[in-house]
């Protein structure tokens, strides 16, 4: 019995959405005016700095995002700077060249003129600007970084597959991770919560185990489902973490130790 | 052993009862009100663990109460609040206060309850819980480390039998057999036929099963109860009887479903687990409805 991989698993899954164009992001949502508000100090010049690739999908720190931005914060009576979302179209923030290149070379005076910087992006994106400006900028978030997401429908909506946990088990579940669509994130599931192809939580969410469930039953292997699946080793997840790449070996290291693969 | 376990290798026809501890520390209170009135009725009483996500008592506590009132309980222990550590720990003090038989489940969802925005846990299972007591029972923890003392603790898991698909239940049944479930209680049942089908299909796991009785206390509740119970199917027939009731004869009419219920399922499995949600003191004429009553005969 061949396994089809995750990518063509997906496409086979109960969702029928996905288009040519969609694509795969760190989704995130704008933090509150309230929050950001209470991130400024009167006087503070800021700069609000978007990202046109995944903010911009999410809407949350695309050209429209940060330009509306700015007319509710200026409504405030904050000293706003101006806004730049960097060129050329579709780019993302989280590439330092050219962050570095459009915030230090190409707007240069208003990043001059600036004392602080309120990010519309994911983490990644955040911590790209910090590398790229240094300590000459304070930085504020202006997004909650919320899942590692897959758009559909054109973008219409952003689905998780995969939380990034480190320890993949998606092989005794048919392409599908239990830990991402499952509530609960059992490994032997499902709970007791479980009817009619629904979660406990939200009577319109898929129980991540039906759809475990009935993609083994179509490849006729629902004896993984008897198999004993071990806890989960929580020890490659403790961070932060890093990866280190050398020319005989790929070092994996979290909080726990260092894993060591020859390359 | 525990009496629960001797009397269900007897063949015995087990009857288990149910309460949740308090939301306080009011536990004297509860336990007269919800305990009491089923000493010498049942073989033992389950205490349910922040039962819904709803922060109360523990059950280690209520557990230890009981014992002193001469009353077998089950330890009820979910996989959401705690880690394998502290969830190994729970048992090995559980074991050493007296407390011999554990039900595992895998633990409400915080988004039913009333601290949602705790952090979940989940590091174990209901599969991997049942697996825990094995583990320890043989004397090791789960890092593969001898224990100085070892409990015998009787393992027991939970199964839906009208959840749908069956066929999931049915496996995960299996499956927590083959990790250690020692005995079975289900979620409430109200369809005989329904529990005959599922019984049937799990016939060749070889554990005691108890049918899970819920007491009925309106139309309302068993509609709620359809509406947000998964797996939960209170006929319609039965919430008309309900509905066709006068108030002050309620009581009694939830006795006399209880007991038909029991009557119909007697011959199915090896008992039946009581869950009074409050109405502790309908049970013992639920039971001597259903012809029930030798327990107390046997404990008196």
């Amino acid at each position: 019995m061949v396994f089809l991989t995750n990518k063509i698993a997906r496409n086979l899954i109960i969702k029928e959405g996905r288009k040519e164009g969609d694509v795969n992001m760190h989704a995130t949502i704008q933090k509150s005016l309230e929050e950001i508000m209470s991130f400024i100090k009167d006087e503070e010049k800021v700069l609000i700095v978007g990202c046109d690739n995944c903010a911009a999908k999410c809407k949350s720190g695309g050209r429209p995002e940060a330009e509306k931005m700015e007319s509710r914060l200026k409504e405030k009576g904050v000293n706003v700077t101006g806004w730049i979302v960097p060129e050329p179209a579709g780019a993302s923030l989280c590439k330092l060249s050219n962050t570095k290149k459009v915030l230090l070379e190409d707007h240069s005076d208003m990043v001059g003129e600036s004392d602080s910087v309120l990010v519309l992006s994911c983490g990644q994106g955040i911590h790209t600007v910090m590398d790229a400006v240094g300590d000459s900028l304070i930085i504020h978030p202006g997004c909650d970084t919320t899942f590692g997401g897959e758009t559909t429908k054109d973008g219409e909506l952003i689905e998780e597959f995969c939380s990034l946990c480190g320890q993949c088990i998606i092989e005794h579940t048919g392409g599908l991770c239990p830990l991402t669509l499952c509530s609960k994130g059992l490994l032997n599931g499902p709970c007791g919560g479980t009817d009619e192809g629904k979660c406990e939580v939200d009577a319109n969410k898929d129980c991540g185990w039906k759809l475990i469930y009935e993609r083994l039953k179509s490849f006729d292997r629902l004896d993984l489902l008897l198999e004993y699946q071990e806890p989960k080793n929580f020890a490659n997840s403790n961070q932060p973490r890093q990866l280190e790449i050398t020319e005989k070996e790929v070092k994996f290291t979290s909080a726990n130790g260092v894993k060591v693969i020859e390359r | 052993m525990s009496d629960l376990s001797k009397a269900l290798s007897a063949g015995e026809f087990v009857v288990t009862g149910e309460i949740g501890p308090p939301k306080g520390t009011n536990l004297e209170n509860c336990l007269k009100k919800e305990a009491d009135p089923l000493k010498n009725q049942v073989h033992a009483i389950n205490v349910t663990d922040t039962q819904s996500a709803v922060m109360r008592m523990g059950p280690v506590a209520p557990s230890v109460k009981l014992l002193e009132r001469g009353i077998e309980p089950v330890l009820q222990l979910t996989g959401r609040d705690r880690n394998r550590l502290a969830l190994q720990a729970e048992l090995l003090s559980a074991w050493e206060l007296g407390i011999k038989n554990v039900l595992c489940l895998t633990g409400d969802h915080h988004a039913m309850g009333d601290h949602g925005e705790s952090k979940q846990v989940y590091d174990l299972d209901s599969v991997h819980l049942l697996k825990t007591i094995n583990t320890l029972n043989e004397g090791n923890d789960l890092a593969g480390q001898k224990l100085k003392g070892s409990p015998d603790i009787f393992a027991g898991a939970v199964v839906n039998p009208g959840s749908e698909p069956v066929e999931m239940q049915v496996l995960k049944m299996k499956k927590k057999h083959q990790n250690g479930a020692k005995f079975f209680q289900t979620q409430a049942v109200f369809d005989p036929y329904q529990l005959e089908s599922f019984l049937e299909e799990t016939k060749d796991i070889k554990a005691p099963i108890l049918a899970g009785i819920v007491l009925l206390k309106s139309s309302k509740m068993a509609r709620y109860m359809n509406e947000n119970v998964p797996g939960v199917k209170v006929p319609e027939n039965i919430i008309q009887e309900l509905e066709n009731t006068p108030k002050e004869k309620l009581q009694e009419k939830s006795a006399e479903i209880a007991a038909r219920l029991i009557k119909e399922l007697k011959d199915l499995c090896q008992g039946v687990h009581i869950m009074p949600l409050g109405w502790s003191h309908v049970v013992p004429k639920a039971l001597e409805l259903a012809d029930l009553t030798q327990m107390a005969e046997i404990k008196n």
